[in-house]
């Protein structure tokens, strides 16, 4: 099996390093798609199969946990593991996120954090050890 | 307090840099502010229990460097537009570590989107254009070239233990 992955972050410079950072893993990579807010994460949802999203939470036009909570009323997309990439430091904030089932990455992050959260996530790539 | 307040500033910055370009800082506490006619600068503002800014300015011969190790690339491969935005990641990640850093984690804080500075007079607005003196300055040493970071804090704070 291989994952498409939808990277969601204002930052086209961070997308490029988490892309750059999941093909240092292993983890078998299908399509990639990139937005730059929470409603063009929205958009590429409603467009493609999506296996996993990566996303920010502080964006212009939608932030990251408003388009979590579109995809968790949706049907569709309310199943797709996420896992949050963000400089939040708020434990408040982290743990309302974490009960919406959200998986949390602090930023700056190390290849292996990704790896085995997207490991853990999705259990794509686990057998192979 | 300052003196605290400049370690944690430091330390997080440092962190940052290494964790996220692969680059690493010294302190240069006995240098003079740097020169802003080849600088740039980024700047982010936050609110919560206190509000305030963090400005971080950086010698334009930095930024291809920075932007280069961020994205694995040699630093003529960069735009201007990579640079920038490798800048305001660097500013984001360093703020968004140092608020539960001097605040605790337990606390909410907003953190506005970061913004660049070019031009000697804007910078020089940015680090002076304060009701408030810094509460801290850190200069730092990156691979040879200059960068110093300015941290105004609105009213009153207080470091968590």
């Amino acid at each position: 099996m291989t994952l498409n992955i939808l990277i969601v972050d204002d930052s086209a410079v961070m997308r490029a390093m988490i892309l750059k950072t999941m093909h240092m893993t292993d983890l078998p990579l299908g399509e990639i798609y990139q937005a730059a807010n929470g409603q063009e994460g929205l958009d590429v949802l409603n467009q493609h199969w999506i296996d996993l999203v990566i996303a920010d939470i502080n964006m212009p036009v939608m932030n990251g946990e408003e388009m979590i909570d579109r995809m968790q009323e949706n049907p569709d997309t309310k199943e797709i593991p996420t896992i949050v990439v963000s400089t939040e430091g708020s434990k408040t904030r982290i743990e309302r996120l974490q009960y919406k089932g959200v998986r949390f990455i602090h930023k700056p992050f190390s290849p292996e954090i990704i790896r085995d959260t997207v490991r853990d996530i999705t259990g794509v790539g686990v057998s192979d050890e | 307090m300052s003196e605290q307040l400049k370690e944690i500033l430091s330390i997080v910055a440092g962190e940052t840099l290494e964790k996220l370009a692969f680059m690493f800082s010294f302190p240069e506490d006995e240098r003079g502010t740097m020169i802003l006619d080849s600088a740039v600068a980024a700047t982010i503002s936050f609110a919560g229990p206190f509000s305030g800014t963090l400005v971080m300015t950086v010698s334009n011969q930095l930024l291809p460097e920075l932007a280069a190790n961020m994205l694995g690339v040699d630093d003529e491969e960069t735009t201007l537009d990579q640079q920038h935005d490798a800048l305001k990641e660097t500013i984001n990640i360093i703020c968004g570590n140092l608020l539960p850093a001097i605040a605790g984690k337990e606390v909410v804080f907003n953190i506005d989107a970061p913004v660049i500075i070019a031009g000697v007079e804007a910078i020089k607005e940015a680090i002076e254009d304060h009701d408030n003196k810094p509460a801290s300055i850190v200069k730092l040493n990156i691979e040879e070239r200059d960068c110093d970071l300015f941290l105004f804090i609105n009213g009153k704070f207080t470091l968590a233990s």
